[in-house]
């Protein structure tokens, strides 16, 4: 199947090839082919993978911003030396404590900060990792800058190799996950993340306690290496080496963190130079590839033999094309034919739709959506108030108004992104105000956004497989045990989430980035997105916007047909009045916040009120 | 009996603050309020401390001391916290490298100082002039070109410009500690508390500074266009503001500021070395996050929170706990009251 290189996904050969290598190192090891030097140094790269690799989940594939890296290095370091020094436990318990503890540590530090967005999570993680030390320094048991002495010696090469290996294939097998698409999201936009129904914070956390944990296996690792640890070993400066091997290698490319880490530290071995002024030449590095290239040397892309392969050919394929080019001009025609074919479909699709539903007689009793005096304060402002609307099962609801009148400010306390002020929702006769966006679209309420908000440097594929989330059915565990139901599982999703494609006439786009698609194409993936969530109410801001006449058409169409096709309830926010009219049975209409109208299009074409507030008195 | 009265005034004074925070926006409306709100809440809240702990029977003078020694180095952090803010406010920009600005403004202080055997006030505008400069360059090298980058990628850059900084200047100037000249040895005997000479002209230039530095933002036209910037960079530029000039005066003024503590640093605490920005640069960032990012008066009230709870922590607990009590302000506030004491909350639009 054809890939995008920015799909998420893992590969065997990169477990082969490792496996060899590491392979040929235990032989040359066991044979004394390597000196303890050399062993020493591979042992350090080792560690370095593991905190690259560890940080890469918080910082690149969260999209988390944690400077305080060492802090858990060194909860863990100090867990296994204590163990080792007092208790005189084996390696593999202090190595197993050192991991708890961290993610104990992790977890405490993690609820209250991952709160915070970006540059705030930064400095509370940088403090944090402050204080760990001052801790620690102050601590008689630890006691102070003075350090501890005497730990077990462990030679660990063959330990800190098979942790490594263990970390990356958990991570590994976490990205390329519904847990992992969820923190993939997360990185991407978290708005839209929650809207399709992942608990952002409960995501953020995992992540945050996952790398904390293994940065403390590090830390053990390297306690058993060194037999000496002191605070000095864990100062501000550590966590800036591993955050400028994740940077390096490509925030949130796990094979980019590993190639650095290991490059990272066999540099200096080879060119004593580089040491000496390694101070002056990693930040200079960090600045070099921030200016230069952002993404770091993979970008979020993996290192895969097939990509080379391909790039190789598209390469070639690219110069002959060239070498073509040179002779005839031209080509650029078959844009527009494709966007009539598929014009083509839908209208063939509308002609189906006349096997109308026949429930809408006893449904009507009992609302699917009811807001009770709905009210919501900005500061002063009263953005919506008193709002009473009550949407019956299946029905078409518009909700119309002018700018600034509160209309997406309903779709956001509905959501649950604003929790509104006064009032209450119900939906499905359930109390859902109050309750976080996740947990309400879980429900069964889907939205999309007035300003469309896709998860922009995904593909359009990985779009609408992030949002089955809800359905995905399996958690941590199997995400890493990787068993056969979660391989059917991820199979069925992918299934599912071509077949939306398709039905939106998206499939060959399927491995485009959302951001590329044109604007037409964006809006409808986000209404396909919004689908993956097997919601029974659909809020549409504004669909229409920037829409010419023909793609509204069409777009009319399309919501006609997924409202039976997947027995949905719509509700609809819209500028486009003859869309709004002729869609919709029954419109609500709101002006500075309150309703002023409620009826059939009919009646809102008519009614005095709505005249003079909406379409301005000169209409009349 | 005069514990308990001293507990009530003190009660009395928290309750009088809490109230007094309720109906902040509308005292600070009157331009009279305005001015006398922060030193007047700052000397309540001394007050109320000294009530406090003359209650549960401490040495009163030792900590009237400490508190003015507090004042001293928060003083510092204010004016290093000041141009974080500025900065913050208008680029959106953890500027980390600003710590080491302020260490360089030492060292050009030391030089001028010494080699160039300057007074104190031709050094101190010496010092502020090649921080600017320093502040200017910084930006145009490493932040310009990232303008529309993600904010992570900025702030990695920001993060690798002060480990440069740092150590090229380490390479250049090595590690081992320079000694200020001491130029203001004699001290003042005020109610009962001893002040020094050195830390009183500390006090005094910083005041001075922010005055300055109030009358440039409020009433100046590069000051009118700096918070226009920090409104809204787009709006801004459409009304005709050039947006770069705008950013580099920013940084010119905050590094110059940065550079002036670095200065003042100087003459309280000697030793300076090529890693001194690190700790301070860090603190003053907190400080200016407690106070709310972006906001000028709270870079000046977070700086002279933490200085004064600094020296309060060494005094009464230990120098050991000194540098955690900061990040631990920190973690509270952001807790609970994320945009800061004085910072507005903003919501994103969706």
């Amino acid at each position: 199947m054809q890939r995008h290189p920015n799909q998420l996904r893992g590969s065997l050969i990169w477990i082969a090839t490792a496996a060899l290598a590491l392979l040929v190192i235990n032989v040359m090891i066991a044979r004394d082919m390597l000196d303890s030097y050399i062993a020493g140094v591979l042992n350090i790269a080792g560690i370095n993978i593991i905190l690259a690799t560890s940080l890469n989940l918080i910082n690149g594939v969260t999209g988390q911003l944690s400077i305080g890296h060492a802090g858990f290095m060194a909860v863990g370091a100090y867990t296994a030396a204590l163990l080792s020094i007092h208790y005189d436990t084996p390696f593999a318990l202090n190595l197993i404590a050192a991991f708890v503890t961290a993610a104990i540590a992790g977890f405490i530090i993690g609820l209250p900060t991952l709160r915070l967005r970006g540059d705030y999570l930064a400095i509370a993680t940088l403090g944090f990792g402050e204080i760990i030390r001052v801790i620690i320094q102050n601590l008689r048991i630890t006691r102070g800058a003075r350090g501890l002495v005497g730990i077990a010696w462990v030679d660990s090469f063959f330990y800190t190799e098979i942790i490594a290996i263990l970390t990356v294939l958990i991570i590994w097998r976490l990205v390329n996950s519904a847990p992992g698409r969820a923190m993939v999201a997360i990185r991407e936009d978290e708005i839209a993340a929650e809207t399709v129904g992942i608990n952002t914070t409960f995501y953020k956390v995992m992540a945050f306690v996952i790398g904390s944990a293994f940065a403390g296996a590090a830390g053990a690792v390297y306690a058993h290496k060194q037999t000496f640890i002191s605070p000095n070993d864990f100062t501000f400066l550590k966590s800036i080496d591993v955050l400028v091997m994740v940077v390096l290698g490509g925030l949130g490319s796990i094979t980019g963190g590993i190639v650095s880490a290991v490059s990272l530290t066999l540099l200096p071995e080879f060119l004593r130079f580089i040491d000496e002024w390694r101070m002056v030449i990693y930040p200079l590095l960090l600045v070099v590839v921030m200016l230069f290239r952002p993404q770091g040397l993979l970008g979020t892309k993996e290192v895969d033999f097939r990509a080379a392969r391909e790039s190789i050919r598209n390469l070639a394929l690219r110069l002959s094309r060239r070498r073509a080019e040179l002779d005839e001009s031209g080509g650029a025609v078959d844009v527009t034919l494709g966007e009539s074919t598929a014009a083509n479909t839908l209208q063939v699709v509308v002609e189906q739709e006349t096997s109308c539903r026949g429930k809408d007689g006893e449904s009507s009793s009992k609302p699917l959506l009811q807001t009770n005096g709905l009210s919501i304060y900005f500061g002063g402002l009263k953005a919506v108030s008193d709002l009473n609307l009550s949407v019956p099962e299946g029905a078409l609801h518009g909700l119309i108004g002018p700018n600034g009148a509160g209309k997406t400010t309903v779709f956001n306390m509905i959501t649950g992104l604003h929790p509104p002020s006064e009032g209450e929702i119900y939906f499905k006769g359930r109390r859902i105000d109050g309750q976080p966006p996740h947990a309400i679209t879980d429900t069964g309420i889907a939205r999309t956004f007035q300003n469309i908000r896709l998860f922009k440097d995904l593909t359009v594929l990985d779009n609408v497989k992030i949002a089955f989330h809800l359905t995905a059915g399996y958690g941590l565990g199997s995400a890493l045990v990787q068993l056969r139901p979660f391989h059917e599982k991820e199979r069925w999703i992918e299934s599912e989430a071509l077949r939306l494609l398709r039905m939106f006439n998206l499939h060959d786009r399927s491995m485009e980035l959302a951001k590329n698609l044109p604007y037409g194409e964006q809006r409808r993936l986000e209404i396909a997105r919004a689908l993956a969530t097997n919601p029974s109410l659909l809020l549409l801001d504004e669909p229409a916007a920037g829409m010419n006449p023909q793609e509204t058409a069409n777009l009319m169409d399309l919501i006609r047909r997924i409202r039976d096709e997947f027995g949905l309830t719509i509700l609809l926010i819209e500028h486009d009045m003859s869309l709004v009219m002729q869609l919709c049975e029954r419109i609500t209409v709101l002006d500075y916040g309150v309703t002023i109208f409620e009826g059939t299009p009919e009646e809102v074409r008519t009614n005095p009120r709505v005249i003079e507030a909406y379409l301005g008195e000169e209409a009349v | 009996m005069s514990r308990v009265a001293a507990l009530l005034v003190f009660i009395v004074a928290c309750v009088f603050f809490a109230l007094l925070q309720r109906s902040r926006p509308r005292l600070l409306s009157s331009p009279a309020v305005r001015y006398s709100y922060y030193p007047a809440s700052i000397l309540l809240a001394i007050v109320a401390l000294n009530c406090l702990l003359i209650s549960v029977g401490t040495d009163r003078m030792y900590f009237l001391q400490q508190a003015v020694y507090g004042l001293s180095l928060g003083s510092v952090y204010a004016l290093i916290a000041l141009g974080y803010t500025m900065v913050y406010g208008i680029i959106r920009l953890i500027n980390f490298a600003h710590g080491d600005i302020y260490m360089v403004g030492a060292y050009a202080g030391y030089l001028a100082l010494t080699s160039l055997n300057l007074p104190f006030i031709p050094a101190l505008i010496i010092a502020m002039a090649v921080a600017a400069l320093l502040g200017v360059l910084v930006e145009r090298i490493a932040y310009k070109p990232l303008r529309n980058s993600p904010r992570i990628t900025l702030l990695i850059t920001a993060i690798g410009m002060s480990l440069l900084i740092e150590n090229v200047w380490q390479k250049v100037f090595s590690s081992t500690p320079r000694t200020y000249p001491n130029i203001f040895a004699g001290s003042y005997n005020i109610l009962g508390i001893s002040i020094d000479q050195s830390r009183l002209i500390v006090f005094i230039v910083t005041i001075l500074l922010m005055l300055g530095l109030q009358y440039f933002v409020t009433y100046t036209r590069p000051g009118m266009a700096m918070r226009a910037v920090s409104q809204d960079r787009d709006a801004a530029r459409l009304m005709g503001i050039d947006i770069d000039r705008v950013i580099a005066i920013t940084f010119a003024v905050g590094s110059a500021l940065a550079g002036a503590a670095g200065v003042l640093v100087g003459i309280i605490f000697p030793q300076i070395k090529p890693t001194m920005g690190i700790m301070p640069g860090l603190k003053a960032f907190v400080a200016a996050v407690i106070g709310g990012i972006g906001v000028i008066p709270g870079a000046m009230l977070g700086g002279l929170i933490i200085g004064v709870s600094e020296n309060l922590v060494t005094a009464y607990v230990s120098s050991s706990w000194r540098d955690a009590i900061a990040f631990g302000l920190l973690i509270l506030i952001l807790l609970v009251k994320p945009s800061g004491i004085l910072g507005r909350h903003t919501r994103e639009k969706v």
